[in-house]
């Protein structure tokens, strides 16, 4: 039809933040999680300031099962993956079915990682259910403003998630250039003046990480 | 008897299915909830002569369909010549008064029309009820044989079978035919809806839009789709999945949140075409049903080809006092329901049931009717690795477009309770794919 509407729109934007805020919160629980195996139990203090979320959790294992898996933490990787599959399940003709069934197994994978012993590994399987996604969103949606929609989501999220922990200037600069050369080819409507902002911050020798936060968020109009 | 290479494949389907999300949504205790449609592999298979007669009957009904709906919303002839008394119409909730006089984009009332079927151990196909409005069901099978294919690929070079990959095409050319000028939307009411999957996966195999009412707007007697900038395109055809009360608050229920105000005044001028028709439930209602092979008589001149299961309306006497004396041997439809439900069988009830159910009928008698129990032919399906019968039936899918148009395939579902005649998927049944043979 080449034409997206204003819902569409927003759920193509918010389906790439969401699978982009499950990726990246996976990787970085991943690691949490390997340290809480042997050397410190209690570093998911640490994990909840870097992300700015409560740190609601009453034990090492609680922050293990709950921020992974539970349905009612809105901040677990699980309540994500929930908003990443509603946008998706409602997308299906602008993505394909083909697409859509990554983000599907993610899921599937994500319930099997929560009964689990082992659960880094069906975690990983989730990894890889996005990565395939995300690939075949390049690869089989020919709608340009689409893909576009869906990859602004995903380095808007990923810039607000480098930028509260505090990752290093390289990997900021990196995704502040990828979103530039993007963000013009998207349905989005969007602050340039916000974008130059971004591009003179990452240009300073120490990042303000909590400038780079506060521009993100209010990039879009 | 049976290539058990693809039935050793049934688990590996189920989970492609699983994988693509192909489910349907219920709701239970008021909850909705995302349900897998269970798959079984061992197909309903047709002969092509068989199909060849099926094909025939069923275009024959659905013409004679049309023409009624097209009767009663106009000159109402059939109601002059005493052939349907005029209660049955008035007094149907799928009557609209809002429809008198309205002639929907080249007098195509009923575009998408599911029939179901059953076959009996005679052999005999059956004719159980017409599904006018939004029948839904055929995404099934169309994807369930993909995936068959994918799963046993010599299955499908062993067997010759008429290809069920055209559904898509056939709906496109219905949908095309009366597209009056614009773009062409599949209406949803949304994710939430029992068959969201199938409005979804529909719109992306035809090419059509999917989109919500809020999505469309009525401006000037024309339907516009607004895109993110603002901009409107002008919508030509809409395949909605919605009811009719539903499709418009100005004119149908006025709650209605998922509709689009002022569609049917678009409708009524000609604007847009709507698939199907605004006001079909008249000619879908269990009662006008009855009446059916006499509408096929008096608007084709032919005998009908496919039989009604038989059928009484306790509304005439002589069928009541059938009904009464025959009372454990019938099953008993509420007019106004569907999805199974409001289907009671006389010999389940109990004595107090009976007595309640009897004055119940004597006091609403035009809102049953009563059908023989049709002894219908056992399907086989494969449980817990064993294979054991079920009651099935068939949804057939005939498409109104420049020529009426039988899909060679069709859903097959089946009970998986044994003593169970209840089929339908809201009710814990499993679907198969429908096999037409093409040699």
């Amino acid at each position: 039809m080449g034409i997206i509407s204003i819902e569409q729109a927003d759920r193509l934007y918010w389906l790439g933040r969401y699978t982009e805020r499950v990726y990246t919160t996976i990787r970085l629980y991943a690691t949490s999680y390997d340290i809480m195996i042997d050397i410190n139990k209690g570093s998911y203090d640490e994990f909840c300031r870097n992300l700015d979320i409560p740190n609601i959790y009453q034990s090492p294992e609680d922050f293990k099962a709950t921020y992974a898996f539970s349905q009612d933490d809105p901040n677990s990787i699980y309540s994500n993956l929930m908003r990443a599959y509603d946008n998706a399940i409602e997308l299906r003709d602008m993505i394909g079915s083909e697409c859509l069934s990554y983000i599907q197994l993610a899921l599937y994978d994500m319930n099997k990682a929560k009964v689990s012993e082992a659960p880094l590994v069906e975690l990983q399987r989730v990894m890889d259910n996005i990565l395939a996604f995300w690939g075949l969103t390049d690869d089989i949606i020919e709608s340009e403003s689409c893909r576009n929609t869906i990859k602004v989501g995903k380095r808007i999220e990923r810039i607000d998630l480098y930028g509260r922990l505090h990752l290093s200037k390289e990997m900021l600069v990196r995704e502040v250039h990828r979103l530039a050369g993007r963000i013009d080819r998207c349905a989005l409507h969007y602050r340039k003046a916000v974008m130059d902002d971004l591009g003179e911050l990452i240009k300073e020798e120490q990042l303000d990480y909590y400038r780079i936060v506060q521009e993100i968020e209010q990039i879009l109009e | 008897m049976y290539d058990m290479d693809l039935f050793e494949h049934t688990d590996t389907v189920n989970e492609l299915l699983a994988r693509y999300g192909v489910k349907f949504g219920i709701y239970k205790n008021n909850e909705f909830k995302e349900q897998l449609f269970p798959f079984d592999a061992i197909p309903r298979i047709i002969e092509k002569d068989e199909f060849s007669k099926l094909e025939k009957g069923l275009k024959q009904r659905v013409m004679a369909l049309n023409l009624f709906l097209k009767d009663i919303y106009g000159e109402k002839k059939i109601i002059r010549d005493k052939v349907v008394p005029e209660e049955f119409i008035y007094a149907s909730s799928g009557y609209l008064t809002q429809c008198e006089g309205v002639m929907p984009v080249k007098g195509i009332y009923s575009h998408i029309s599911g029939i179901d079927l059953v076959q009996g151990k005679n052999k005999e196909w059956y004719i159980l009820e017409d599904n006018l409005r939004v029948p839904s069901g055929a995404s099934y099978p169309m994807i369930a044989r993909e995936l068959c294919r994918r799963s046993s690929p010599r299955t499908f070079q062993d067997y010759k079978l008429e290809d069920n990959r055209n559904y898509a095409e056939l709906l496109r050319r219905t949908l095309d035919h009366v597209n009056v000028e614009g773009h062409t939307v599949i209406l949803t009411p949304g994710r939430y809806n029992a068959a969201y999957f199938e409005h979804s996966y529909l719109a992306e195999r035809t090419g059509a839009h999917l989109a919500n009412g809020h999505e469309l707007i009525v401006e000037d007697d024309k339907l516009y789709f607004i895109g993110v900038e603002g901009k409107k395109e002008r919508v030509g055809a809409v395949y909605r999945r919605i009811s009719d009360e539903y499709l418009d608050p100005m004119t149908f229920c006025e709650e209605s949140v998922i509709g689009i105000p002022h569609i049917f005044d678009v409708y009524r001028k000609g604007n847009v075409a709507l698939l199907n028709a605004v006001g079909n439930g008249i000619a879908d209602d269990k009662g006008i049903y009855y009446f059916v092979p006499k509408m096929i008589k008096y608007y084709l001149g032919e005998d009908p080809i496919l039989q009604n299961a038989p059928t009484y309306l306790p509304f005439y006497k002589e069928d009541m006092d059938y009904v009464l004396e025959h009372f454990d041997d019938l099953v008993l439809k509420d007019v106004a329901e569907a999805g199974g439900y409001g289907v009671v069988f006389g010999s389940s009830m109990t004595a107090a049931q009976k007595e309640d159910f009897i004055a119940l009928l004597k006091k609403e008698p035009r809102r049953f009717i009563a059908q023989e129990v049709i002894d219908f032919m056992d399907l086989d399906i494969m449980e817990k690795g064993e294979i054991v019968p079920r009651k099935a039936d068939l949804r057939a899918f005939v498409l109104m477009a420049d020529e009426p148009l039988v899909w060679k395939s069709g859903l097959t579902r089946f009970s998986r309770n044994p003593d169970s005649f209840i089929v339908n998927s809201s009710q814990g049944g499993g679907f198969k794919d429908t096999w037409v043979l093409s040699q």
